[in-house]
């Protein structure tokens, strides 16, 4: 029996219709054409699939869409800055953090909601917390680099 | 608005899906519906398992509606835990770390964050894995756990709960609702040492936490708690090597002869982790690295 989710995203409101079996990752991705929101292992492993719920990083494959209900999602579409890229999408560029690109939405989030904890962040802390998110291209170096810049950047200000 | 199902590569189980106000109301589902439906609150086992068709209900009761079961609090005399607290909760915890930061410690290293951040305390209990990060740090610490049902309420020592892997003394209509943290006594320190398969997301092919009590001129050891985890059927007291070492002064050649002993009581098997006599050699290890990192914290602490 289908269920009815009113959720916001990227701040705007959202409504569906779905089955109650539909992860908030198909949600998102089907029902929505979030299509940042890359579907890897759907075991909760890789993190590919990472978005923020309610500012907290989460394997959106794990998340029922009735359990969503009433939350306020942050996906890799919802970075979008006037006239350009987030800070942290930049970073990412401007390093060479990206390769096919498959991990970096999910990489972002994860370092956007660590950035909101924590401005200025250790490499340790990084790590941590990028840690529930594969890469297979990049060997992660650059990725890390990315984001420690993106957060002495605001320092620097 | 939807295309093809191009993305999912697993078929997404179906269920009747039913929401719990109350941990009444889901003492009524459970009770109802029987071995038919399944708890679910972060989901982060449980879909697991139920895409690769280990287990398959037909009703999904979602308790992460209940609200206020998610609570972390102190009444003077134990650190009481609610259910739905999710592991980065607990992680974080000021409360948790300054009153027993052995159980935060563990917390810290389950799964990845975003697990963490949709895990909760009573599914990593209740899921029951031999490898359940949370209990042996738990169990060390003299904890329970208040289970509830139609019928009332009881407490049960974590110690007690785990039966065998994936199950527990929860009858078919009880739900876990709070776990008890009593105060530690003064003098006390813990650590949990887990060796995972990899370097970060992945379960225990050990986890040893050690817990050691000294006494007030901090010579001697009162008490110590050892368990074990992924090493046996369920989490297990090390009684044995706990027995070379209560009461006695702080000595070299002791943690040595426990750590030893711990090994022997290990009943691991071999898996895809690990074999078991390199887990029997992993308990060793991390038994006499936790009772030295336990005791340098109980000697240092002022």
């Amino acid at each position: 029996m289908k269920q009815e989710i009113k959720l916001k995203i990227n701040g705007e409101a959202y409504e569906v219709y779905v089955e109650p079996w539909k992860s908030l990752l198909e949600i998102l991705r089907e029902d929505l054409d979030f299509t940042g929101v890359k579907s890897g292992c759907e075991e909760g492993e890789c993190g590919a699939c990472t978005v923020l719920v309610d500012g907290k990083a989460v394997n959106s494959c794990l998340m029922l869409g009735p359990q969503a209900q009433g939350k306020e999602i942050l996906t890799i579409e919802g970075l979008k800055v006037e006239g350009g890229l987030h800070p942290l999408q930049q970073a990412f560029v401007d390093h060479f953090a990206v390769q096919c690109g498959f991990c970096t939405p999910g990489m972002i989030l994860s370092a956007k909601a660590l950035l909101d904890k924590i401005p200025h962040p250790t490499e340790e802390e990084v790590r941590v917390a990028l840690s529930g998110n594969l890469c297979r291209c990049t060997g992660y170096i650059k990725i890390v680099e990315a984001v420690l810049a993106a957060s002495n950047k605001e320092r620097s200000k | 608005m939807s295309t093809t199902n191009l993305g999912s590569q697993t078929k997404q189980p179906k269920f009747d899906y039913l929401e719990a106000k109350t941990t009444r109301e889901t003492c009524s589902f459970l009770s109802q519906y029987k071995d038919k439906a399944k708890l679910i609150a972060g989901g982060t086992d449980l879909l697991v398992s139920m895409r690769k068709k280990k287990i398959t209900p037909s009703y999904l009761i979602n308790i992460k509606t209940i609200p206020n079961l998610d609570y972390i609090s102190y009444d003077g005399e134990s650190l009481n835990i609610g259910t739905l607290a999710t592991l980065s909760e607990i992680e974080n915890s000021p409360l948790v770390r300054d009153r027993a930061p052995v159980i935060s410690n563990s917390a810290h290293q389950i799964g990845s964050q975003q697990i963490r951040n949709l895990g909760t305390v009573g599914g990593n209990l209740c899921n029951a894995s031999p490898a359940a990060d949370m209990a042996p740090s738990l169990i060390a610490l003299g904890g329970k756990a208040k289970l509830k049902s139609l019928k009332g309420e009881r407490v049960v020592s974590l110690e007690e709960f785990f039966i065998g892997p994936g199950e527990t003394v929860l009858q078919s209509d009880e739900i876990l609702t709070e776990i008890q943290v009593p105060n530690p006594p003064p003098n006390t320190q813990g650590v949990y040492l887990k060796l995972p398969a990899r370097t970060a997301i992945d379960l225990a092919v050990v986890g040893v936490a050690t817990v050691v009590t000294l006494d007030s001129n901090r010579t001697n050891i009162i008490d110590v708690k050892i368990v074990l985890g992924a090493v046996a059927p369920t989490p297990i007291r090390a009684r044995g090597a706990e027995g070379i070492i209560r009461g006695k002064f702080v000595e070299e050649n002791l943690i040595e002869k426990a750590a030893g002993v711990a090994a022997e009581e290990a009943q691991p098997i071999s898996d895809i982790r690990g074999s078991a006599s390199y887990r029997k050699e992993i308990v060793k290890v991390l038994t006499n690295r936790g009772l030295r990192q336990a005791l340098t914290s109980a000697l240092g602490k002022i």
